[in-house]
């Protein structure tokens, strides 16, 4: 019943594995040829592809895991997901009903563990709720404000048998999604940036998840509004605008902080506005007026930053509500235009070229050169994700994918492994560093098994890069548990899982190895030996305002 | 009652996770119960919870924003400042048959016996707690006290 139920859902692709608590589920699953399933190594790597695959496709990934460990194996996923709101439904198996806190073998409080990483979630004891569950599940998961719902379901209910009756209609009075605009709220927001003298707009993963980047970019270029991104906003407003502030937060780049400083007012629009993107809460934005914030989940409005302005609202109805509404604009938009140009050419983004070592802006460039905007870049956690957030030109949307809001590490291989699965047609890149890479690198595997085009960039500088650049400069310049010298030899490890690497120790080989990466067919690994001691620039030390930012040594 | 102090009226639906959820909420959030009540309301399958929460460095309506998200939350309605009726019950049980004072302030006498007399009282959190002084000083054996329930003033 689980099954039909999905497929009624229009589910076609699950990654999971099974287990004594679900196998009544798998013993079915055979006589659903359109239910395609993908045997995962560990199920975190299923829950990162179920991630990877909703994030490039749009739709709901789905996961199997069975009871106990399985299930519990799921949580950092879930939680990768949920904080960066990122639709998935995950089908756990539990013990039999009659079990149930006997502590039954793999018996374990999966809703209590999981009750604060996910949107929802559901104990299903009984055969009757379980079509209704799963309609709302699905419902829950991709609505308003995405995330993650899971559903625990007993084992004697996947074998129950009963009549499968789709629900009728959803019915879900504690469930209320925002979506519609105060129009008079969006009227004032409009005249209120329109009429600002130095104005600047903030974009978040809620424009993406809105698909508002064309409402935003109208608007933007309307209201002479420079436009910043997030994180995971990039992708949002095309880097390559006149208008682009690029990213923003406490490594985003100069320009981008200088204007955000100076702004008179600030329209934060699909994002949470948390402490990675103000730094010092006290010092952002001090010369701000107005604060207008735009975002669908009404629990963000002054979580972090109190608005003058408040519109709970999807992205794209709020500023297509307001476009009509914006005022002749204020005459002082030239100068400040003018002078973000100049703080642009005053703190460009720069690296060192030539120290004798490899560096990861180079590999990076040289990516994007192949690959301009027709590939989907999914990046780990640290260093690395920060240069490729940095170092790539996004003009699209569902271009970059990265662990935002979690920063899990092991994110990168198996995300792009679900992105492949949604979007065969574009190539895939996975940046990680060599740390975050072995955490999940059984997912290989899977990737040989399906002779996935996914190409991987492994950036190797034989350290935890990011922990390694804190400690030198925030830590007292204690290194403390941050080398990684003993690693696997990447080019065996890939040869032992099947699929073909090489190493890279120098600038002229990045390219031969990218044109090997292009050529081959199934998945590639470059285990790019990196500059063991590049730092990822700009910085805003800890616990400083986003004024305090560090650029790259000017002789980079 | 201290400004950080937010009492909220939520109607919830009745589940096996619905209390856990509500409470996993607060808790996560930094925020801290301070009393709770809960109970059927008249709607069949759901409950009426009223909560005192300290909404410790959060602002303060955050508390309701974030128990509103929760799916099993019907409705929330913050209540602080409000014009309300606001009532707990005290049961307790005190070491001696001489009780008239208790009875003077409202109190009723549910039983009376060799060990003692137990009695009951009803009233706003002040009268409560002036009700309490008074049982101390006939000797209190054991005390039971709901948290607060409330309700908006019809006028």
């Amino acid at each position: 019943m689980v099954l039909e139920a999905l497929e009624r859902e229009g589910v076609e692709l699950i990654f999971g594995y099974p287990g004594g608590a679900n196998l009544p589920i798998y013993q079915r699953l055979p006589g659903h040829p359109k239910l395609k399933h993908i045997l995962v190594r560990h199920e975190q790597g299923a829950a990162h592809m179920a991630d990877g695959y909703a994030r490039a496709g749009g739709k709901p990934g789905v996961v199997f895991a069975t009871s106990g460990p399985g299930a519990l194996n799921l949580v950092t996923g879930l939680c990768t997901a949920y904080m960066d709101s990122v639709p998935m439904i995950a089908i756990t198996g539990q013990v039999n009903s009659t079990q149930v806190g006997r502590d039954a073998f793999q018996e374990s409080d999966v809703i209590g563990a999981t009750s604060s990483v996910t949107k929802h979630s559901y104990l299903v004891t009984r055969i009757d709720q379980l079509p209704r569950v799963i309609h709302e599940a699905f419902h829950i998961a991709t609505t308003g404000r995405p995330g993650p719902v899971l559903i625990d379901i007993c084992k004697d209910v996947q074998m129950a048998e009963a009549e499968n009756v789709p629900p009728e209609r959803l019915e879900i009075p504690g469930y209320k999604p925002n979506g519609h605009v105060d129009l008079e709220r969006a009227q004032a927001a409009a005249i209120a940036l329109g009429t600002a003298e130095r104005p600047v707009v903030l974009a978040g993963h809620g424009v993406l998840l809105s698909h508002a980047e064309e409402a935003l970019r109208e608007f933007a270029e309307r209201a002479a509004a420079p436009v910043g991104t997030t994180l995971l906003g990039i992708g949002a407003f095309p880097v390559k605008h006149p208008l682009s502030l690029h990213m923003t937060g406490f490594m985003g780049t100069g320009w981008n902080l200088k204007a955000v400083q100076n702004a008179d007012v600030l329209m934060m629009v699909g994002m949470r506005v948390d402490d990675r993107v103000t730094a010092r809460l006290a010092d952002f934005a001090p010369k701000v007026k107005t604060f207008i914030h735009i975002d669908i989940d009404g629990s963000e409005m002054g979580k972090n930053v109190r608005p003058q302005i408040e519109v709970v609202a999807d992205a794209k109805q709020a500023l297509k509500a307001m476009l009509p509404h914006l005022p002749e604009l204020d005459k002082g938009r030239g100068t400040w235009l003018a002078q973000i140009d100049a703080w642009r050419e005053e703190h460009p983004l720069r690296y060192a070229h030539s120290n004798g070592h490899l560096q990861p802006q180079d590999v990076l460039i040289d990516m994007y050169k192949r690959c301009r905007n027709e590939a989907i870049v999914v990046a780990d956690v640290g260093q690395n994700q920060i240069w490729a957030a940095l170092w790539w030109n996004y003009d699209r949307p569902g271009l970059f994918l990265n662990s935002g809001g979690s920063g899990t590490m092991g994110f990168a291989l198996p995300a792009a492994i679900g992105a492949k699965f949604a979007r065969p047609e574009l190539p895939v890149w996975c940046v990680a560093g060599e740390g975050g890479f072995v955490m999940t690198a059984q997912e290989l595997s899977v990737a040989v098994e399906h002779q996935l085009d996914v190409k991987i960039v492994l950036l190797n500088n034989f350290s935890l890069g990011m922990v390694r650049q804190f400690q030198d400069d925030f830590y007292g310049g204690v290194r403390s548990q941050v080398d990684l010298t003993h690693m696997p030899d990447f080019v065996k490890l890939s040869e032992a899982y099947g699929l073909p690497a090489v190493r890279v120790e120098k600038f002229a080989d990045i390219a031969p190895a990218m044109d090997a990466a292009e050529r081959t067919k199934g998945p590639f690994l470059i285990d790019f030996r990196i500059d063991p001691e590049a730092k990822v620039y700009p910085i805003v030390p800890l616990g400083k305002s986003l004024n305090e930012f560090w650029e790259a040594p000017e002789d980079a | 009652m201290p400004d950080n102090i937010r009492v909220l009226s939520v109607l919830v639906e009745d589940g096996p996770n619905t209390l856990s959820k509500v409470s996993g909420v607060i808790r996560r959030r930094g925020f801290h119960v301070r009393s709770i009540s809960v109970g059927p309301s008249q709607e069949p399958g759901r409950s009426r919870l009223t909560l005192q929460v300290d909404h410790g460095h959060a602002e303060a309506d955050q508390v309701r924003k974030q128990l509103e998200r929760l799916v099993e939350v019907v409705e929330v309605e913050d209540l602080t400042g409000h014009d309300v009726h606001s009532r707990e019950l005290i049961v307790a049980k005190v070491a001696t048959s001489e009780v008239a004072g208790l009875v003077q302030r409202g109190a009723r006498v549910l039983d009376t016996g060799p060990e003692g007399t137990t009695v009951e009282f009803a009233g706003e959190g002040k009268d409560v707690g002036d009700f309490v002084d008074e049982l101390i000083r006939h000797g209190i054996v054991d005390v039971a006290r709901s948290g607060p329930v409330v309700m908006r003033r019809t006028a």
